[in-house]
């Protein structure tokens, strides 16, 4: 469970901190939910016979649910007061497919006053299926 | 993550004649509202009470519910279908959310595939306000990669509330291209 009364200081935090990583398996059901979450219909998301036609084993996730997961990782590594100021260079290198379990992880870059730099990633097993830097205020 | 025969297929002569300015608007279909927000939040796992509950909102330094800061991709998407729409028939091809680099502006290629987004948050989205999303085309890089030739085409997506206030800005980058031959 997350303790969302704590809200993290920069004071707490140094370059090199890991974040807590956050595995989520990516279901059918899941991606059925956030496809109507995310509003995001394209049936590539849902559908096997559409997502084979673009190279993918199976449906997979969109561009909007990774970038949802990364909130979440920041969210739940900093507490209700941080601010989000720029998830950046986001790149999507590989499918994350029905059966796949994604795991984002993330870790401190660079602490300018309260201002943090991350490095993050999400993989599936060995293999990065994607990759970005966020911009947060403390 | 590229896809075959789509795209508005013109010539790059037209495609430059669109840098720097507007392809499309899109409006958003909903207001934020509490139910949008946690459909959204369901599927992530992700329950931070600053997105349902105003003591905890004000408490974190905000005005009230908040919604999550990157569901502003959702809240800038137009509606799939409306009453000026016509019945779709079986076959058509289904529909997309918009994306104006590739649906709306002209080039010679039928291929495509997203390189990476990049997102900064300037406003918050507060329950009820409605956002608006406006597509510029920013610039176009020529380049030959191993899947073929054509260009990168970045998409400056600029994201405002009903007060016409600031509440994102994205680029997302397009590579669109013509897939090499096996033989070359």
């Amino acid at each position: 469970m997350i303790d969302w009364k704590s809200n993290l200081n920069v004071d707490e935090i140094k370059v090199g901190d890991v974040l807590p990583a956050i595995s989520i398996p990516i279901t059918l059901q899941r991606l059925v939910m956030e496809a109507q979450g995310n509003y995001d219909l394209s049936l590539m998301h849902h559908d096997k016979r559409a997502a084979l036609t673009v190279g993918a084993s199976d449906a997979f996730a969109n561009t909007f649910f990774l970038m949802g997961m990364y909130e979440r990782l920041l969210r739940e590594w900093a507490g209700n007061e941080m601010r989000i100021k720029r998830i950046g260079n986001m790149r999507m290198t590989s499918f994350n497919v029905v059966d796949d379990v994604t795991t984002f992880s993330g870790s401190v870059r660079e602490i300018n006053d309260e201002v943090v730099t991350l490095d993050m990633e999400s993989r599936v097993g060995d293999r990065q299926t994607s990759s970005a830097f966020a911009l947060i205020k403390l | 993550m590229a896809s075959e025969g789509w795209g508005k297929q013109g010539s790059w002569e037209e495609t430059e004649s669109f840098v720097g300015k507007t392809i499309a608007i899109s409006k958003g279909v909903d207001a934020v509202e509490l139910g949008s927000v946690r459909k959204w939040l369901e599927p992530k796992h992700f329950f931070p009470p600053i997105h349902s509950d105003t003591a905890a909102a004000k408490a974190a330094g905000y005005r009230d519910v908040v919604a999550p800061r990157t569901m502003a991709f959702t809240y800038g998407l137009p509606a799939y279908f409306d009453a000026e729409t016509p019945l779709e028939k079986l076959g058509d091809t289904p529909r997309q959310i918009p994306v104006p680099a590739i649906f709306d502006l002209p080039a010679p290629c039928g291929q495509s595939f997203a390189t990476s987004v990049d997102i900064e948050f300037f406003d918050d989205m507060y329950l009820g306000d409605r956002i608006t999303c406006t597509h510029k085309l920013k610039e176009i890089k020529y380049k030959t990669l191993s899947v073929g030739e054509g260009a990168f085409l970045t998409q400056e997506d600029t994201y405002t509330n009903q007060n016409g206030d600031l509440v994102a800005l994205a680029e997302l980058v397009i590579f669109r291209f013509n897939a090499s031959k096996k033989d070359d």
